[in-house]
């Protein structure tokens, strides 16, 4: 019995793990093609690096309404970023975005000091990322996103200085 | 030669001659700049040296430097020698930068690596001209 029991998790285990794959196509391809379902549209490749960029662009502008004394070590860094979202937008064939006045959620750091560190932490990251992105993406988007990461590199030693 | 070595192949000869261009930079140098040219100069040769063993382990022949090569224009003193080293790290990043789209996997590291490098220092000589923060969006 516990032996049966064995092979049977096991079975399962292996059933589950096809499931998302080679069982879901063969099931799709057993189906009259008007009940065929759609799949799920997949998100464009640059879909996470454009979500990444939006996020730091919220930082520095989180950061420049709390400390209003950075705002011009910061606004050209900002710029950088923001250049960056237009780029990936128009990569993705999506409209430029409307000027959106968003308000910038409080910066969490205690002092300016805090606030920089954690901005130089956020860039550090958000390299990380796009060297990851680039090294995994395709012919067509590797030069953009390495551009970024290099892009983000130099921010994180203007943020060390 | 595939894509991907002949991107190799280019950068090689960009490597060239940014290493001439930083003998050109380092002789019109003093102080603190001298020594950032010697440390960009000897990133410039380790990345020369293995791209050629690089490229001729792929089987093919790695362009040779030239004897010398044409500047974009005259360096007559320190802040022309800074200007040229901006120059210099961008024009290597841009063939690094389109070496990405053919390569893969170690190859395209090895770009990556080489892309960040000189925008850094692109971005540190700026900074040396007086120009903060001397970064750009997509070097």
């Amino acid at each position: 019995m516990p032996v049966r029991m064995g092979q049977g998790r096991s079975r399962r285990a292996v059933l589950g793990g096809l499931a998302g794959t080679v069982a879901g196509a063969a099931l799709a391809g057993c189906w009259p093609n008007s009940d065929k379902p759609k799949p799920p549209p997949s998100p464009h490749p640059l879909t996470s690096a454009l979500g990444g960029t939006q996020a730091l662009i919220d930082r520095y502008q989180a950061t420049i309404a709390g400390y209003p004394d950075l705002a011009e070590r910061l606004q050209p860094l900002l710029a950088d970023h923001r250049a960056h979202l237009d780029a990936l937008r128009k990569a993705m064939g999506l409209p430029a975005p409307s000027a959106s006045p968003s308000t910038p959620a409080a910066s969490g750091a205690a002092d300016q000091d805090g606030a920089v560190a954690a901005l130089k932490a956020a860039e550090q990251s958000g390299q990380t990322e796009a060297v990851t992105a680039c090294l995994a993406a395709s012919a067509q988007y590797a030069p953009l996103l390495g551009s970024i990461a290099a892009c983000r590199a130099t921010h994180v030693e203007v943020l060390s200085a | 030669m595939s894509a991907a070595t002949d991107a190799l192949a280019a950068a090689l000869a960009a490597e060239h001659a940014a290493i001439f261009g930083y003998g050109v930079v380092g002789a019109r140098l003093t102080g603190a700049a001298t020594g950032q040219a010697r440390e960009a100069e000897s990133a410039h040769r380790a990345r020369r040296d293995k791209l050629v063993v690089q490229l001729t382990k792929a089987g093919t022949t790695p362009p040779a430097a030239q004897p010398a090569y044409a500047l974009p224009f005259p360096v007559g003193d320190a802040a022309g020698a800074q200007k040229l080293a901006v120059q210099l790290e961008e024009r290597t990043a841009a063939i690094w930068r389109t070496a990405l789209g053919p390569t893969t996997g170690g190859d395209r590291k090895l770009a990556l690596d080489a892309l960040i490098d000189c925008a850094q220092r692109a971005a540190r000589w700026r900074r040396a001209t007086g120009q903060e923060p001397g970064t750009v969006p997509l070097p």
